[in-house]
């Protein structure tokens, strides 16, 4: 079996540029932070942390991200931010977008942070989201939810596009909200995803997490994505049920430690968890990662969470 | 508890005096030394007492000049207990959170001498507020426990140590600061316990301040929780919540948030007298202390001394027409 560590999206802020973006942005105000200088030197150390974890597909730690997910209506058209929100179980909150006009993509959403991960590092996969986006704002625009949802593909498609000429050769689209949906959720999302990925030329992971994915089978097989995500940490025992239930030719990106707890797993459990997996998956290749985002934890404990990872296959 | 009718209080925090805060980043990047930081919290302390008696409160309490954040600052001071960095909440906040490496003990006072010092600069009646231990244990990583309900148990416990502590050093009114209960209702029932454990054999009357949350999803079984009162925010929402409140008899006394802590405006005195007079479709005047929704700390000091004085002239008015 082949393994390609990878990270799920979100990393701490190196301190001194939490500090820097706070006196740009203040504690409040809506204003987004740029890609400059030192923003350059930010991607770098957390790119820096990654390589030196032994990561082989990286992000750009979404640096700039103030609303989680949220951040990709940043530089849309048709949202206005309202009051803070919790995301899922945590404790940490966003802003929830409301739309109030047709959402449309005016400039490019992430297109300028990728670019700019870039050329440090080539190998990063740019994150997008789609239905959790949808799901976690408030519709006040559109009659029909579906439209909403397909409208916001749309924009991600032309992203997604953008991305793939940029070079991009594989994207994740993050959603946490899958888990929590209905079989009309799971089936709308399946016709979303078809809109977001046409004539793009890159592959496609679809990350989830937070709990396990059986809300999402099987339908989740017919998506057009060549790698499924899925967290066996939170979703431990239905995950490892649902891939032995389900053999697919698709790649499993299996997240593998907790990347909400300082706690760090001992890498000889997370190699017996690995083999678990790897002994239920068909293909010959398998991604692993932390279950989530890494922005969780505190800067020094991000890296120690990626070396267990790299650890247990070591 | 109180002998007056309708006594006002604060929930805990009031913003920090500009000259505070920069002395603490000062003092935290080492140019200044400890006794003159040690001088400064103090005298802190005594201009908010001074503001709050000026302003006409009842219950006082020191505006927590001290304590940085609500987790951190008892974290600091029980064993067991580490912060490795610090943790986003949202945007650009962020705050140290800890991790729980080791047994949960009682190392040394968190709130005791806070109190003493207080007790000598005010003849005011005092209250003590407490993070509960389901809200410092929510806030923090789990390493050490099994369950994140043990390790809940074992801070109520260190909690419980302190609560005695206080009681003995003569405090009479104690508040246990929890909003992370409405969080996660499906663990109201160890928050109870929880609250249980943290307030066993303490002899002191006992609030439970909850924020942010849908209450209809915990009443009345909050009503079981055992202290003497349940210290609420109602303004933020416009006292729609008063008709949950109304569907059950409410079996305790009431703090009655009646200033909207998220807003600059200042709420006239008619408004608030307004505000006041719905909590008696709940509880009589007498089982109702009359407070600000949450702590006062991210406003500005003017516009909370103006609330306070608000607050404290509309409960007196009350007081009189009643």
């Amino acid at each position: 079996m082949e393994y390609a560590l990878s990270t799920i999206g979100s990393y701490p802020r190196p301190e001194w540029f939490r500090d820097y973006l706070r006196k740009q942005e203040g504690l409040q105000k809506d204003s987004r932070g740029v890609v400059d200088e030192s923003y350059m030197k930010a991607v770098g150390e957390v790119l820096g942390e990654q390589r030196n974890a032994g990561i082989d597909l990286l992000t750009d730690g979404q640096l700039l991200w103030r609303n989680m997910l949220c951040h990709l209506y940043d530089n849309m058209e048709g949202f206005r931010l309202s009051g803070l929100i919790r995301y899922f179980d945590n404790n940490m909150y966003y802003q929830m977008p409301e739309v109030v006009g047709k959402v449309e993509r005016k400039k490019s959403l992430i297109l300028d942070e990728y670019i700019a991960a870039c050329s440090v590092e080539k190998k990063i996969k740019p994150v997008l989201s789609c239905y959790s986006l949808v799901d976690l704002s408030r519709n006040k625009f559109y009659g029909d939810e579906s439209e909403f949802l397909m409208d916001v593909a749309g924009v991600m498609n032309q992203e997604a596009k953008a991305l793939a000429d940029a070079g991009a050769s594989i994207i994740q689209v993050d959603e946490p909200s899958l888990l929590y949906a209905d079989k009309e959720g799971v089936e709308a999302a399946g016709e979303a995803f078809e809109v977001l990925t046409k004539g793009v030329d890159s592959s496609f992971i679809l990350a989830t997490y937070f709990r396990d994915a059986k809300t999402l089978y099987p339908e989740v097989l017919d998506y057009p994505f060549d790698v499924l995500g899925l967290d066996f940490v939170e979703g431990l025992d239905v995950n490892l049920n649902i891939i032995k239930e389900h053999p697919t030719k698709k790649i499993i990106q299996a997240g593998v430690v907790d990347g909400r707890t300082t706690l760090m797993e001992n890498p000889s459990k997370v190699k017996e968890l690995i083999d678990s997996i790897s002994g239920l998956v068909s293909g010959e290749k398998l991604f692993l990662s932390p279950n989530t985002g890494l922005e969780y934890l505190p800067y020094v404990k991000a890296s120690e969470k990626m070396g267990v990872l790299s650890a247990s296959v070591d | 508890m109180s002998d007056k009718i309708l006594p006002t209080t604060v929930v805990g925090s009031y913003p920090k005096p500009k000259w505070l805060n920069q002395l603490i980043r000062e003092h935290s990047a080492g140019s200044i030394p400890d006794e003159v930081m040690e001088s400064a919290y103090s005298d802190s302390i005594k201009a908010v007492v001074k503001e709050h008696e000026l302003a006409g409160v009842d219950i006082l309490w020191d505006g927590e000049m001290r304590r940085d954040e609500m987790t951190s600052y008892f974290a600091d001071h029980i064993d067991g207990f580490t912060i490795y960095g610090e943790a986003r909440v949202w945007g650009n906040n962020y705050y140290r959170k800890p991790s729980i490496v080791d047994e949960l003990s009682y190392r040394d006072e968190l709130t005791v001498s806070e109190y003493r010092n207080l007790r000598g600069l005010t003849e005011h009646d005092i209250k003590v507020p407490i993070t509960g231990p389901y809200t410092i244990v929510d806030w923090s990583f789990n390493e050490h426990y099994r369950t994140k309900e043990d390790a809940i148990y074992a801070l109520a416990e260190v909690i419980n140590h302190e609560l005695k502590a206080l009681v003995k050093s003569g405090a009479s009114f104690i508040q246990i600061d929890d909003p992370a209960i409405p969080t996660h209702l499906d663990e109201l029932e160890i928050a109870k316990n929880s609250v249980e454990i943290a307030t066993n054999g303490v002899e002191a009357y006992t609030g439970l301040h909850i924020c942010y949350g849908d209450y209809s999803k915990m009443y009345p079984a909050v009503l079981d929780f055992p202290v003497d009162q349940l210290d609420l925010e109602l303004a933020n929402k416009g006292f729609q919540d008063i008709s949950i409140f109304r569907e059950h008899d409410f079996t305790k006394d009431i703090g009655f948030g009646c200033l909207d802590v998220h807003t600059k405006r200042v709420e006239s005195v008619d408004e608030i007298k307004d505000n006041i007079r719905k909590a008696f479709e709940i509880v009589e005047p007498k089982r109702v202390y009359v407070d600000p929704d949450c702590g006062l700390k991210l406003l500005s000091s003017q516009v909370s001394f103006q609330k306070l004085t608000n607050m404290c002239k509309a409960a007196k008015e009350l007081r009189d027409e009643l």
